[in-house]
This record gives structure tokens, sequence and C-alpha cells, in this order.
């Protein structure tokens, strides 16, 4: 067994099984962004109209705010328990580089928290009389600009991981962060309704994962390096 | 010249509010920018100097003490000051 | 080639007195263009036919906008210097451009909110080009925030030299989405420079006279907030208790 998990696939392997398991044991964390993110669009009907024109029209809008809310909500479990029981600082003397392990956790954070809310987008989009036809491409965007936003978030919660209160840094640090994949989510939508080909934008959200799936974890794992010690 | 007589040049054509606000501000921003980092240089000279004078008189703390203590207390005890 | 150049920046005492020799000279050019600049600009300008006096507030709005993009790549620059190379200064540099490209950039809006009242006849629009400085300057409060939050000095210096790059990185991709958003849902922003319009020299000449001004402006004011901060950071030299002792 030792054997295996001295490889680097062995490492990212373990580090992603380690975080689904505490993710799945502790269920109560598992379900705060989800309820988070439904939470907050019951909001929208409620403050700004119950029409069903004026939601259908601003419904791909209030889901991607929610899902970026709820994504900001969850960065916090990111690093947090491991930096407290001091099972980061072991991940950081593990002789792999950090990068593929801060990528690993990256991806089991997803799984529980990002993906739950694609899932549950295209319920919540029919309750918000969101437009026929445009459900895949809902889902689909989500689907790709979820993983953007945990994996930008992460490189705001890496820097301040070591702070008593950072609940607005964070914010502040991220959402400006988080504008390009909002717009791009949200524009893909509305352009599919207006019957416009959908490949160019998709393209546009793959590159986007593509890059920050390369480059965040670099920027996490210095940031770390940089707050930890 | 664009203007005839000093009325006139305060008036600016009807955008006397636009135009004399935003040279207002930026009149502020420029003392501020440069009055501001001015002042502050005289107000750390002027508390060096006190520290200075406190750690002659007292050579057994400038000596071990002062060189010990944590640099982060330090600078934010001197910008309350 | 020769390195000593580049390793004196390493040295805060050289660069204090460096600077103290360079800044009364930029403070008397800065207040000659600023002088001539302004007096032309207000009084000399011909009316633009199409926005009246209004013209008088891109003499302002134009050079501060411009610097005001300056300052991610500046701070980015300075922190990839200290990160490789541990330069003290390049740090220093990091942390007092972020506070006065928020200053910065807080001018160029209201004053482009201001020009635009006429034109947009509102206060605000989700112009492209107001979007994205304001989204800038969000992450210019981030990275003053995150200094402020981190006391610790060296492993704040580290962690702004960082959030800098990527901001930089990021103020770039804002930029584009933004545009981008911006082209896609056609808001009306007529939004084009007085010098686009009207490209005559008496036109353009006293905005480069400005844009010297503000530049100079800048230096002079990243320099002076320097010079405070090395004084802090370097209260335990020699030269700097000779300084005070002199003073």
């Amino acid at each position: 067994m030792s054997a295996v998990r001295s490889t680097l696939v062995g490492a990212v392997l373990a580090t992603l099984r380690r975080d689904l398991l505490i993710a799945y044991r502790r269920k109560n964390d598992l379900l705060n962004p989800f309820m988070f993110f439904v939470l907050v669009a019951t909001l929208f009907p409620i403050g700004v109209s119950p029409e069903p024109e004026m939601l259908g029209e601003i419904s791909a809008g209030v889901l991607w705010i929610s899902a970026l809310l709820a994504s900001l909500l969850a960065m916090d479990n990111l690093f947090r328990a491991d930096f407290e029981d001091g099972s980061l600082e072991l991940l950081m003397l593990s002789r792999h580089p950090l990068y593929f392990l801060v990528l690993a956790k990256n991806v089991a954070h997803w799984l529980v928290s990002g993906l739950p809310i694609v899932l549950v987008s295209p319920l919540i989009a029919y309750m918000l009389n969101f437009p026929e036809g445009a459900y895949s491409t809902l889902v689909l965007t989500l689907l790709l600009g979820t993983p953007v936003l945990s994996l930008l978030g992460s490189i705001g919660v890496a820097l301040t991981v070591g702070l008593g209160s950072r609940g607005l840094i964070l914010a502040v640090i991220t959402l400006p962060m988080s504008v390009p994949v909002l717009i791009a989510g949200t524009l893909t939508v509305s352009q599919t309704l207006e019957g416009a080909s959908l490949s160019g934008y998709l393209a546009i959200m793959g590159a986007m994962l593509v890059a920050s799936f390369t480059l965040a974890p670099l920027a996490s794992a210095a940031a770390l390096r940089v707050s930890v010690n | 010249m664009q203007f005839s007589n000093f009325q006139e040049f305060i008036e600016m054509g009807g955008y006397a509010f636009n135009v004399w606000s935003v040279y207002g501000m930026f009149l502020i921003f420029l003392t501020v920018n440069l009055y501001g980092p001015l002042r502050k240089n005289r107000q750390i000279i002027r508390n060096l100097k006190r520290r200075y004078a406190l750690n002659a008189q007292i050579p057994s703390r400038s000596a071990s003490a002062d060189t010990q203590r944590p640099t982060g207390s330090e600078t934010t005890e001197e910008e309350s000051a | 080639m020769d390195w000593t150049w580049f390793h004196k920046w390493g040295s805060p005492k050289w660069f204090y007195e460096l600077s103290g020799k360079w800044l009364p000279w930029l403070v008397g050019a800065m207040f000659t263009f600023l002088l001539i600049g302004v007096t032309w600009a207000l009084l000399f300008v011909p009316e633009d036919y199409q926005q009246g006096l209004t013209n008088r507030i891109f003499y302002v709005h134009v050079p501060v906008a411009s610097i005001s993009l300056a300052f991610f790549p500046l701070m980015a620059m300075s922190g990839t210097v200290f990160l490789v190379w541990r330069m003290k200064l390049a740090d220093v540099v990091v942390k007092v451009a972020a506070p006065l490209g928020a200053w910065f950039t807080a001018l160029a809006l209201a004053s482009g909110s201001i020009w635009g009242v006429d034109t947009w006849g509102t206060w605000w629009v989700w112009d492209g080009r107001l979007t994205s400085l304001l989204l800038q300057f969000f992450l210019l409060l981030g990275v003053v925030s995150l200094r402020t939050a981190l006391e610790d000095s060296e492993g704040a210096a580290r962690a702004c030299a960082l959030l800098s790059i990527v901001g930089c990185i990021n103020v770039v991709v804002i930029k584009y989405s933004v545009d981008w958003w911006n082209t896609l849902h056609q808001t009306s922003s007529n939004f084009t420079l007085a010098a686009d319009q009207a490209n005559g020299p008496e036109i353009w000449l006293p905005l480069i006279f400005m844009i010297v001004a503000v530049y100079l402006f800048f230096a002079i004011s990243l320099i002076l907030s320097t010079r405070n901060e090395i004084l802090q950071r370097e209260k335990r030299a020699q030269w700097v208790m000779d300084l005070v002792a002199k003073s």
C-alpha cells in the first residue's frame, strides 16, 4: 500500500479520497452551500417581483449570482479545517508537488459543493420561470463555470487561511475575479435564447476552465507556502 | 482666450458644476497625496527622535529589549500616535 | 553585464538619498507642467461642438484614468522583483502603490461619471470602461485590506506580491470580458475621447501637458510614500539615526 501512495498519482488519489471521505462524514458542511444556493435564489422572487415574465428575464443572472455566492460561502472549508488541525502542513511537507495536491483538494471540494448546485439548478430554474430551450445551456455553463469559481476562490482562501476573521477580505479578493465567469455564463445563456450559435461561447468558457485549471493551483500553492509558514 | 470676462469663465457655458467639481476634486486629490506624505514624514522623524532620546536615557532597553520586540506591534503603535 | 545598478536598488539608504536629490526637480517640473496645462485647458481650449465646455473635464480625466490602468502592472512587476530577488524596496512599492492606485481609480471614476452626467443624463451608466475601472478599484481595496489584515510584515509582503500578480492577470481578463459584455448589451455609450473627435494641436497639446504633470505627480507621490515607509522600516539602521539627529 505504501508503495502505491508514494507515486504522484497515488498521492493525488489519496488526497481526493480523504477529502471526499471527510465531506461525507460531515454531512452538515455538505449541505450548507447547497441550501445557501436555494435560499438566495428564493429571495429574488420575493425581493424583486413574483411576476413570471420579469422572473424569466432575470432568472439566468439570479442562478449565476446565487451559485457565485454559494461557492464563496463554501470556499471557507477548503483549507481551514486542515489548517487548524495541522494536516495542511503535512500536505506541504510531502515530497510531491503541492500543485497537484491543491488541485486534488480543489476537485474534491467542487465535487461536494459545486456539483450539487449544478444538479439542482434546473429545478430552481423552473421555479424562476426560466425560458424553455436554454436548460441544457444553463447546466452546461454552470458545469464549466462553477469549477472556475472554486479554483479562483481557492487563491483567495489560500492567501487568507491564517487569518482569524476574513469574511469580507475573501469577498473583496474573490468576487471581482469571478466577474469574467459571471459574464461568460450569463451571456452564453442569453445568446442561446436569441438563437445564436453556442460553440464560440462554450469555447470561451472552456478556455477559462483550462486556464484556471492550470494556473490557479499554481497561485494557490504559492499562496499556501506564504501564509502557512 | 475662450472667455471675454470673468463671469463667463465661472459659468463655463452652463457646465459650471461639472467642470468645477472635477477640478475641485483634482485639487483636493493633489493636496492630500502631496501634503499628506510630507506631513507624515515630519511626524515620523519627530517620533523617531523622541524614541531615540528615550532609548538613550535607558541604555539597557536600547541594547536588548528594543531589538527583540516584534516589528508588527511597533508600526501600529506609531501609526496611531 | 554589470549588475551594480540593479543591486543598488536593493539599498533603501541609496534610494532615500537619491530620491531626496531628485524630489525638488520633480516637484518643480510638475508644478510647471500643471500650471501651463490647467491654464491652457481651462482658458484657451476651444469649445467642443458637441460637448460644449465640458470638454475641460477630459484634461483631468484622461491623464488620471490612464495612470490608474498602470497600477496593477506596476504592482505585479514590483511583486515579481520582490518574490524573485527579495528586494525590500520592491515590496515597499507594492505596499504604497495600492492605496495610491485606489485614489487614482476613485478620481478617474468620479470624473468619468461627472463627465457622463451631461452626455448620458445620469450619474452612472454601466459603461464598459467605468465598470472595469470599478472592479479594478475593488481589487485594489482587496490588496490594501489583505496587507492590513496580515500584520506580519514578511508574510504580508509575499502574499500581497502574489495577489498583485494574480490581480494583474485578472484585470486584463476583466477588461476584455467587460468589453465583450458591454458590446453585446449595447448600452448607448458615446464615451469617445475629445481628442478622437478633433485632432487639432490646440486640443491635444494641453492634454500632453496635463498627462506629463499627472505622471510626474504620480512619481512624486509614490516616492514620498516610499521614503516614509523606508524610514519606518529602517528605524534601527544607523543612517536613519544620523538622519533624524541632523534634522
